[in-house]
């Protein structure tokens, strides 16, 4: 096993980000060109061209972290180069299963595929050092927990989309694009079905986390930076329900506490970790 | 029952969580000047209004899934509030051949009502390996326990960071505090002879500052300074292994000073100090907390009330009727 020398993973890792890269501005030309044509009817050539291009940066990132894994003999646990690339990698796993099976909010990939531009973007900038597999991280919950936050994530990026949507709908152009979309009403139901759904997963993330904060640290709980910011997300999830229970929110503020609810999480997984030198230190 | 349902308020649960949301933000980092009542307050409140709004919500009452997520979340807060007066959490550092005791313990932070069986503890320290991989990152750590049943027979067992050792309800995990120590006898001008073990510092963390000191019965105090050779490289993986480990004792008293391998003795004003031989100790940490397993099938069960009720709300799609209705696509 070489931990040093030429990162493996990187041709295929370039080509993964290309690949998303693409699926972007093919969506983006699709709602373009159905604008101009003044239609609410959906390309679908485009679609399947996004979706292609999604299915194929999944793969090759597969294929980067495997190589990856090979390499330095332990998986995308550690450093902020594994962590954002596994984190493309299964956003654009679940993204690409919801773009199949959501036809008629195919054109909220405007608002999502950015986000893997950023995540992307910052990728590109990182060096692809090995990083020290911690004893810690033996933990059969790793996995659990790693799974379940990785879903839940995704979830929100879809809650994302749709509450971009309902966003940028109050703006004359941007509401040509979505004009192949339901109503607000609808679009902000299925986002706040969504977000239910992110709150059971990232339920039984904070769960299973904890279960094996019990036996990497020593105790289940402990206010460090990562699971201060958790638990306020998680709350913040809560508020976010509560409030549409009990007040007749118009669809474009419900989309900002969507997203205010997303840019919480993310800073959490991909803020917290790199802010604290707490014990529990995001990853070690 | 008027206030009761006003305590069952939604307005008050959205009050209560930004409440705990601040109290959440003060406790970052487990200040030791930082109030619980941070936290108790917003988590009272919360509990009152949960129960009452069990009791007087037919939203939450009358649909299974919330009502079993609801009662979920008072059961968590209820067993959380058990769970920290009664916890145990502390420290100890115990030497290869020694046999566990309660005053062991260091750094004791204890609930009120902490009603263990701390002193039905038993089980005897044996010898550890701790593997390092290049650049002098701590890896696995394999820490042997023998543990005595009531024949007297002993069972081996590993413990290490990823593998807990649980005794009457008290887990013990191994960390990064370990280091060797010295086997002494010390043989008065009168009197009869004393085996004892002086601790030096942990290794490698102070891997330049092992020293000691101790003072005879009868004696001046005698420092110690322990120079060891144990295989240590910051190029390589290496395995710390006491057993694999030599040390040389650099003892001084006034203006004595003499330098012993394991086995030497030396004269010392009052007596004959014999360094026996080389050892190890072992710092583990010690948690207690009887409501662990409640919470977590406590926890669970809310999720999958959360998760039936979704599934009875949704009818099993994710999505609304308009929202699935197909539309033809055109063709570029």
């Amino acid at each position: 096993m070489s931990t040093e020398g030429f990162a493996t993973e990187l041709p295929w890792m370039w080509s993964g980000l290309a690949a998303y890269a693409l699926a972007t501005l093919v969506a983006l030309s699709g709602v373009v060109i159905q604008n101009v044509s003044g239609t609410s009817t959906r390309s679908g050539r485009f679609e399947r061209l996004v979706l292609t291009l999604l299915v194929a940066g999944v793969v090759l990132l597969a294929a980067a972290i495997a190589q990856r894994w090979v390499r330095i003999g332990h998986g995308p646990w550690i450093s902020l180069f594994e962590l954002l690339m596994s984190q493309l990698w299964s956003l654009g796993v679940i993204y690409a299963i919801a773009y199949w099976r959501m036809p008629r909010f195919r054109a909220s990939a405007v608002v999502v595929l950015p986000v893997f531009w950023v995540l992307g973007s910052w990728l590109l900038m990182l060096e692809p050092k090995a990083s020290h597999f911690p004893a810690t991280y033996y933990n059969e919950w790793k996995w659990v927990h790693v799974f379940l936050g990785k879903v839940y994530l995704a979830l929100l990026l879809i809650g994302v989309g749709l509450a971009g949507v309902m966003i940028l709908r109050r703006f004359p152009r941007a509401e040509r694009w979505f004009r192949s979309m339901p109503a607000d009403d609808v679009v902000d139901r299925v986002a706040w079905r969504v977000m239910m759904l992110a709150l059971v997963f990232d339920s039984l993330m904070l769960i299973a986390g904890a279960v094996w904060a019990q036996d990497a640290w020593g105790r289940y709980w402990s206010w460090d930076s990562l699971e201060t910011s958790a638990f306020v997300t998680w709350l913040a999830l809560g508020v976010g329900i509560h409030v549409r229970l009990t007040y007749r929110v118009p669809p474009w503020i419900s989309g900002a506490i969507i997203i205010g609810i997303f840019v919480l999480a993310f800073t959490t997984y991909l803020g917290m970790p790199y802010v604290s030198a707490a014990a529990h230190k995001g990853m070690v | 029952m008027k206030w009761f349902r006003l305590l069952a308020s939604l307005k008050l649960t959205l009050v209560g969580m930004l409440l705990l949301v601040i109290g959440a933000s003060f406790s970052y980092d487990n200040l030791l000047d930082v109030t619980m009542w941070v936290l108790v307050v917003p988590l009272a409140l919360l509990a009152l209004n949960l129960t009452a709004a069990i009791f007087t919500n037919s939203r939450i009452n009358r649909q299974p899934g919330l009502l079993v997520f609801h009662i979920g979340l008072l059961s968590i807060i209820v067993l959380a509030a058990i769970g920290r007066l009664s916890f145990i959490d502390a420290h100890m550092e115990i030497a290869e051949g020694q046999g566990f005791t309660p005053d062991l313990l260091l750094e004791t932070k204890k609930g009120p009502l902490h009603a263990g069986r701390l002193e039905k503890v038993r089980f005897v320290q044996g010898n550890f390996t701790v593997d390092y991989a290049e650049g002098m990152h701590r890896g696995l750590t394999n820490s042997q326990v023998l543990i005595p049943d009531e024949r007297g027979q002993f069972t081996r067992k590993i413990v290490g960071d990823d593998r807990v050792l649980v005794l009457e309800g008290y887990r013990f995990y191994t960390t990064f505090n370990k280091g060797f120590s010295v086997v002494l006898t010390w043989q008065p001008d009168q009197g009869m002879p004393v085996t004892g073990r002086v601790n030096l510092p942990s290794y490698p963390l102070y891997e330049y500052k092992q020293d000691n000191s101790w003072t005879p019965p009868g004696a001046s105090p005698v420092k110690f300074w322990l120079q060891l050779t144990t295989g240590m490289r910051e190029d390589a993986a290496w395995v710390l292994d006491a057993r694999n480990s030599r040390g040389t004792l650099v003892v001084t008293h006034g203006d004595q000073r003499v330098e012993l391998q394991a086995g030497d003795s030396t004269r010392l004003e009052g007596g004959q100090l014999r360094y026996d031989q080389l050892s190890s100790w072992m710092g583990y940490k010690v948690y207690y907390d009887p409501t662990l397993r409640w919470l977590f099938f406590v926890s669970i069960i809310a999720v999958l009330g959360m998760a039936w009720h979704y599934w009875q709300v949704m009818g099993s799609r994710l999505f609304p009727a308009e929202a699935r209705m197909q539309e033809k696509t055109f063709e570029h």
